[in-house]
């Protein structure tokens, strides 16, 4: 895949781009979620 | 060099007068010790991404790491997948609201301070204290050292002169500004990062004729691997290591799961969390932190593989030769012989800003860690910023000491020291603390003292790169390491920190079945 042929060197690269990936999608999922608690 | 210094000059001090400004900022909205302490708990979510993979991310991480690459091959990145998927990820979505909101619930101002204060322990506050202000000034060393090496080449000032005024620079707006001052300059200096990282992979893709030409290119270099490196298990830069051998052991052992695991337990990045105003804000942070560490060490470890092609074909020689057999000059050479002089100095620019940013966090750190959990032991850290702003500075002095002391070539190996420590002592214990309902004071104890044990007789006695150096083996058996490979190739994190979680779990098992 991209010139890369060990599946363990691309499945890497998708994992770390899946994470990435993972981070910005819970952060737009939760945007408006978890306000400052009353009272405290 | 490739850039003329005057304009490099001018542009870094374009750069330290925005940094002298934001520190300015920083001391005028310091009013008590909790702004000064935790930036007041009223962070910006962007601020906090970015502080945290400004600190997260020093030279090292780029210049050194970068470098590792190019030697062992794209097998690094998946430093980059536990960079992510735990630093970020499970560190901001796991285990940082529970961290904000114990920070906030017991009023803690410093992770020995939320430690002691988890299991109602001063003795815990003290201890983790104590280990920070001992290994902590390794790492600051060698990051103040990295970072007066790059001032003496890139700006033709010599070594002491660059050091001492980085170091002061650096601490000025520190021990004035505070938290605040900390996690604004990282911010600007993670922008920073962000725009530099970004030009290096996509120029470097320009040059070398598009993604997958320049990954086929690297694959075919697979022949040209040294017979030393051959032997030792490495089958070219786009494949992994032969698994076990002595460099699939450092890759993963020391590497991926040394600095990957690691970052869960450093103090500097866990008060990050504290930070913040409620989980909103660290929500947003999430988005924003992935990404920016994905285009950190994602982009060093990949283009750092790649130098290989580029150097191949103007030279035909591999990385590692044309820089002189320094696996740290490697990504700087890169950069000076193929980058346009616009380049070289954002890039410049961008390794000063990684190391600023992880230094003045360790300074932090350090010195509140003096003055509030060790010095103080609690009553200073909600009462004096002056305190705080003295143990600061005490312990710039002693990391600039220890910094004219050690060797140069300590940088890459402090840093996973200073990981490996951390993660060993703390992490078990440490995450415990913040999520059990009733946590086991004894078991955190036996836990943090085990962790440090076996990770001190590992190093010393068994992982041969620091025992074969430190020479006690040597001393008392008469061999450099007991245990031979692929044990001598382990990090000592691998196996302590298994010990610490094992007997922090069963201490807690006990303690939970007493209490039920």
């Amino acid at each position: 895949m991209f010139g890369i042929p060990d599946p363990y060197i691309w499945i890497a690269y998708l994992l770390a781009i899946g994470f990435a990936g993972a981070c910005v999608l819970y952060g737009l999922l939760n945007w408006n979620n978890g306000d400052a608690e009353h009272g405290s | 060099m490739a850039v003329d210094v005057l304009t490099l000059s001018i542009v870094v001090a374009i750069y330290l007068l925005m940094i002298v400004g934001i520190g300015y900022y920083g001391y005028k909205k310091t009013k008590v010790a909790e702004d000064y302490m935790v930036a007041g708990r009223n962070t910006h979510p962007v601020v906090i991404a970015l502080s945290y993979g400004a600190t997260f991310i020093s030279t090292s991480a780029i210049v050194g790491f970068g470098g590792v690459a190019a030697n062992l091959g794209m097998g690094l990145i998946w430093l980059t997948v536990l960079n992510i998927g735990v630093g970020i990820f499970i560190a901001f979505v796991f285990f940082g609201k529970k961290i904000r909101e114990a920070g906030k619930r017991l009023s803690a101002y410093t992770f020995p301070d939320l430690m002691g204060k988890s299991y109602k322990s001063p003795f815990l506050q003290y201890v983790s204290g104590i280990i920070i202000i001992l290994s902590m000034p390794i790492y600051t060393a060698a990051i103040l050292i990295g970072g007066a090496r790059f001032i003496e080449v890139t700006l033709s000032i010599p070594y002491e002169t660059a050091l001492l005024g980085f170091a002061l620079i650096v601490g000025a707006y520190v021990v004035f500004g505070g938290l605040i001052a900390v996690m604004h300059t990282d911010a600007l200096q993670g922008a920073i990062m962000l725009i530099g990282m970004s030009a290096l992979l996509l120029l470097t893709y320009i040059h070398l004729g598009g993604v997958t030409v320049a990954h086929t290119a690297l694959t075919n270099m697979a022949d040209l691997v040294p017979a030393g490196l051959a032997a030792a298990g490495h089958n070219g830069w786009t494949a992994m290591p032969t698994f076990g051998s002595p460099i699939w052991m450092t890759l993963i052992t020391t590497m991926v799961l040394g600095v990957g695991i690691g970052v869960l337990a450093q103090p500097q990045l866990i008060v990050r969390f504290m930070t913040a105003k409620d989980d909103k804000s660290l929500h947003r942070a999430t988005l924003i932190g992935g990404p920016f560490i994905l285009m950190m060490t994602g982009v060093a470890f990949t283009v750092g593989a790649l130098t290989n092609v580029y150097f191949y074909q103007q030279s035909g020689e591999l990385a590692i030769t044309a820089a002189g057999g320094n696996v740290d000059s490697i990504i700087p050479l890169y950069i000076t012989q193929s980058m346009p002089d616009i380049f070289v100095i954002i890039f410049m620019l961008t390794l000063l800003c990684a190391a600023m940013s992880t230094l003045s966090s360790l300074y932090h750190t350090m010195g509140t860690a003096l003055a509030c959990d060790v010095w103080g032991r609690g009553r200073e850290c909600a009462l004096s910023l002056a305190a705080n702003r003295r143990g600061i500075m005490i312990m710039m002095v002693i990391s600039i000491l220890v910094a004219f002391l050690l060797p140069g070539s300590i940088i890459a190996r402090a840093t996973v020291i200073f990981m490996g420590l951390c993660a060993s002592a703390f992490l078990p214990a440490f995450v415990n603390g913040i999520t059990a309902k009733s946590p086991c004071i004894i078991g955190a104890k036996a836990s943090l003292l085990a962790g440090a044990l076996v990770w001190f007789l590992w190093t010393v006695f068994v992982h041969a790169a620091e025992s074969s150096v430190l020479g006690l083996s040597q001393f008392i058996f008469g061999v450099p390491s007991l245990l031979g490979q692929p044990w001598s190739a382990c990090n000592p994190l691998v196996i302590a920190l298994p010990v610490s979680l094992i007997v922090m779990v069963l201490f807690q098992i006990r303690h939970n079945r007493r209490m039920a």
